[in-house]
């Protein structure tokens, strides 16, 4: 295990190393994001360019502007070329929106993912089966912004059941933090919830041909107790790995759902600057998020050798 | 006879499929007395165990129609409310299968699959009652250390001890009838003696009534006392064992009993002056690296698949290669014929060291030496028809092409006794009889030397096999062709092969013309292969036993 977290440490500032020379060189072969021109404003003249140029390192070699770069971000001293705000504040500030929002979805996503899949397989083939594969269809089919521009559209306008957007602190009023979040959890845990339900459905189906629930029914278990302590579980390892990728991506920002419910969170934030063309934010959201998909991807690891014993950590074996 | 504890009346088993109905069980009716065994003996599709699982209501109900009656203690089973039968099934009547390896979830503890089979029954029993009990049935069925390995995970389990915990599983209810579903046919045959010792010995202890199904007449001699033979789904014989094996009725049992190869049967040798070697094996060594880490090569490992192995085989001879699981015996056929690069040592081929030579020297040569593969199903590509799996080798060397590719193929195929028409089907339209003499005229082709047969004849049904083996002595005869067979069971070995070598733990521990090996074995790893091979031949199967248990 010790040997394992450090291993995976070390895979984790790799990553991040190279994610974010990526993206800090991918930001100096695009054309019109010139920062100096960015921090000099509209109507700047060439002399303000260039001192600003000097004064901040834009004539730097590369790699010393990455190290600066990387410097203020891990100080927590880096700013926005456009607004010369603090970049970090600023994430911090989305943090509650952000995860508010991605936790709860999850929690749907799962509940209901497992659920309409337990009860497609266990009824495949049946009536049930067959409407929730239309639901979760539908689900995976519908695009997130037409989904919310419906719901928006009939609940929020016409029948002013939710409000329309913002986001509500849960520690400042714990009821209109949940009635501002309704919308967005729904909208993002649809796709999953069908996404989730039919693959959940097929490892079942697959798992219930396995000769160990024969031993299972063999033994005189309950068909119900079959079904849920054997081809249940094991059907969800799979399922614990797609969410751990899902979660750990959604949580660096969820873009769409965010900006369309004006949530202020991470990813509407991630959304302005790529808009802006602004180097510092999405230098540090990039990083934001791909930490948590690293840390998520180990998570996983972790839950895999707990869920499946054969599994060992730290072996290259599997 | 004492009253019948299980009473099984004009069963018929049903399935509706694609292609029509299939009529699994036509008619079955058999009766268990308690302490009895009863073995249900056939091949393949014969419907064994169908009729086990429909006694055990374990018959998916979708798409399958079961008539007749199971009566357990007076009681009918068919038609049972499913609540009720799970109150049957694990406590009245417990059920073994045939593969260790997938009939215990991978994901649980084998103590604790034991106690959820306790607690489903008797809920009343708390954990650590459920737990004590489990470690005392692991120790009856002979789980060295219990205490401790309750906690192990099954793939912490070898197969024999998976099946020992199966056993243990089925007896924790202490049921009236016990069915075992080819209990030894995925195990070694030492582990395979074991089982059958344990089997015969609860039986004893507990009076129980089991019913033993399997395809091998060596197992059927050693534990039954009464034996059923079961022919497209119908029951053709039944009998006490004697009755069966010695004054059989049916002709389908004695085509049955012919077909045995008996070890202690075998043809007298075949004359053969000596000749030169084709192949002579010299220190050959595989040996894979285990990886420890992903990050750091250092601590590597060694698997010794293959330590050290010399031996040589004559023009038109056949070497008998044996082993058990693990014993390296297939990565030594492999290395031998260079598709694994050996670690180090000589492989001489017609004189010709052939060991270390890269893919491009190889090629001139590989239509020397071919390979027939065990399993027919997984061995041809599904996705191609008869001609072109047959002639590929043929296209790919550049031999023929065209009419004359056509021409030839067809005759492949009549000679492994084929016919011309199967040309243009797809294998799964073949049996595996069928499937594997297909495998075999792909491997005869190229008109090759030296044929390395691996368990050719392991997946086929006891009838099938001695089709297969006596067109593989044709062949020999016909193309002066040179064998290395390698298998499992000497039994089959015996009958084949000039010469034997016996593998263990990556070494030949012995090798010498046949009969002796077989009957003279010097080392004490041949001589407990030998004594741990089920006779099939129930009066000297006593014999045996009861020298073992005096001596």
């Amino acid at each position: 295990m010790g040997r394992f977290a450090i291993r995976r440490l070390a895979g984790m500032v790799a990553v991040l190393f190279a994610v974010s020379v990526l993206v800090f060189l991918i930001f100096n072969v695009i054309p019109n994001a010139d920062p100096a021109k960015q921090l000099a404003g509209r109507a700047a003249d060439p002399q303000l360019i260039a001192s600003i140029t000097e004064e901040w390192g834009f004539d730097d070699p590369l790699p010393q502007q990455y190290l600066t770069m990387m410097g203020n971000i891990f100080s927590g001293e880096v700013v926005s070329y456009e607004t010369e705000e603090n970049v970090d504040e600023r994430i911090v500030e989305g943090i509650p929106a952000t995860f508010s929002l991605c936790i709860g979805a999850a929690v749907l996503w799962m509940f209901f993912g497992i659920l309409f899949g337990y009860l497609s397989a266990v009824r495949a083939g049946g009536k049930l089966d067959r409407a929730l594969t239309v639901v979760a269809v539908t689900g995976i089919s519908i695009p997130v912004f037409w989904l919310a521009a419906i719901l928006l559209n009939y609940l929020t306008y016409q029948l002013a059941i939710f409000p329309s957007g913002g986001y509500v602190g849960l520690t400042e009023n714990p009821l209109e933090w949940a009635n501002h979040l309704i919308l967005p959890w729904v909208t993002l845990a649809i796709v999953y919830v069908g996404f989730y339900s039919r693959v959940l459905r097929s490892n079942m189906l697959d798992a219930m041909d396995e000769d160990y629930v024969r031993t299972a029914r063999a033994k005189g278990l309950s068909e119900r107790r079959v079904m849920t302590r054997h081809v249940l579980r094991n059907s969800l390892v799979p399922i614990v790995t797609l969410f751990g990728l899902d979660f750990g991506a959604l949580l660096g920002g969820a873009i769409l759902v965010e900006g369309i419910f004006n949530l202020n969170g991470i990813g509407q934030y991630a959304y302005e600057s790529l808009l802006n063309l602004e180097l510092p934010p999405i230098m540090a959201i990039v990083l934001f998020g791909a930490f948590f998909v690293v840390l998520f991807n180990t998570l996983v690891d972790i839950a895999y050798a707990y869920l499946d014993p054969r599994v060992k950590l730290g072996s290259s074996a599997q | 006879m004492s009253e019948a504890l299980l009473a099984v009346q004009g069963l018929r088993v049903r399935f509706a499929g694609e292609d029509g109905d299939v009529q699994a069980v036509d008619g079955a009716s058999f009766e268990l007395a308690p302490g009895e065994v009863l073995a249900i003996v056939g091949e393949s599709g014969s419907g064994k165990s169908v009729t086990a699982q429909a006694v055990m209501g374990l018959i998916p109900s979708r798409n399958a129609t079961v008539e007749g009656s199971v009566r357990l203690r007076g009681r009918e089973l068919l038609g049972a409310e499913e609540s009720e039968m799970q109150k049957v099934r694990g406590a009245q009547i417990a059920m073994v299968f045939q593969d260790p390896m997938t009939s215990l979830n991978p994901v649980y503890r084998v103590g604790a699959q034991i106690v959820e089979a306790i607690q489903a029954h008797r809920p009343e029993v708390g954990r650590h009652e459920a737990r004590v009990r489990t470690v005392e049935l692991l120790d009856s069925v002979g789980i060295p250390d219990p205490a401790q390995r309750v906690d192990s995970y099954p793939h912490e389990f070898s197969g024999g001890m998976r099946q020992r915990a199966m056993i243990a599983m089925a007896l924790a209810l202490e049921p009236d009838v016990l069915i075992a579903d080819e209990p030894t046919t995925a195990l070694d045959v030492t582990i395979q003696a074991q089982i059958l010792r344990l089997l015969e010995r609860l039986n004893r202890e507990r009076d129980l009534a089991t019913i033993v199904i399997t395809h091998d007449l060596g197992v059927v001699a050693e534990v039954a006392n009464r034996v059923l033979v079961m022919n497209e789904g119908r029951i053709v014989e039944r009998g006490e064992l004697d009755e069966v094996f010695y004054a059989a009725k049916d002709p389908y049992t004695r085509k049955l009993l012919d077909a045995v190869l008996r070890l202690d049967q075998a043809p007298p040798l075949r004359e053969r002056s000596t000749a030169a070697p084709l192949l002579e094996v010299t220190d050959l060594v595989k040996h894979y690296p285990v990886k420890r880490g992903l990050l750091s090569d250092r601590g590597v490992d060694r698997v010794r698949a293959v330590d050290g192995v010399s031996f040589n085989v004559e023009q038109g001879e056949t070497l008998g290669l044996v082993g058990e699981s693990g014993s390296g015996k297939t990565t030594l056929s492999r290395t031998v014929l260079q598709l694994l690069q050996p670690t180090s040592g000589s492989v001489r081929f017609e004189g010709r060291e052939i060991a270390g030579l890269s893919r491009r020297e190889m090629r001139p040569l590989r239509p020397q030496m071919q390979m027939i593969f065990q399993d027919p199903y997984a061995s041809l590509n599904p996705r191609k028809r008869v001609g072109q799996i047959v002639g590929e080798p043929l296209r790919l060397q550049g031999r023929a092409s065209g009419e004359e590719l056509r021409r030839a193929v067809h005759e492949l195929l009549e000679r492994v006794g084929l016919a011309p028409e199967h040309y243009g089907r797809y294998p799964h339209e073949f049996s595996g009889g069928q499937r594997q003499r297909i495998g075999i005229a792909r491997a005869l082709a190229l008109r090759p030397k030296l044929i390395v047969a691996d368990e050719p004849v392991s997946a086929l049904d006891v009838s099938i096999r001695a089709q297969i083996l006596a067109l593989l002595a044709e062949l020999q005869q016909d193309f002066g062709l040179t064998y290395v067979f390698v298998a499992h069971d000497i039994g089959v070995v015996r009958h084949v092969s000039d010469r034997i070598a016996v593998m263990h733990e990556g070494r030949i521990v012995e090798q010498g013309p046949a009969d002796e090996v077989c009957e003279r074995p010097s080392d004490p790893y041949t001589k407990s292969l030998l004594a741990a091979v089920p006779i099939p031949d129930p009066r000297e199967s006593r014999a045996r036993r009861a020298g073992t248990a005096s001596s």
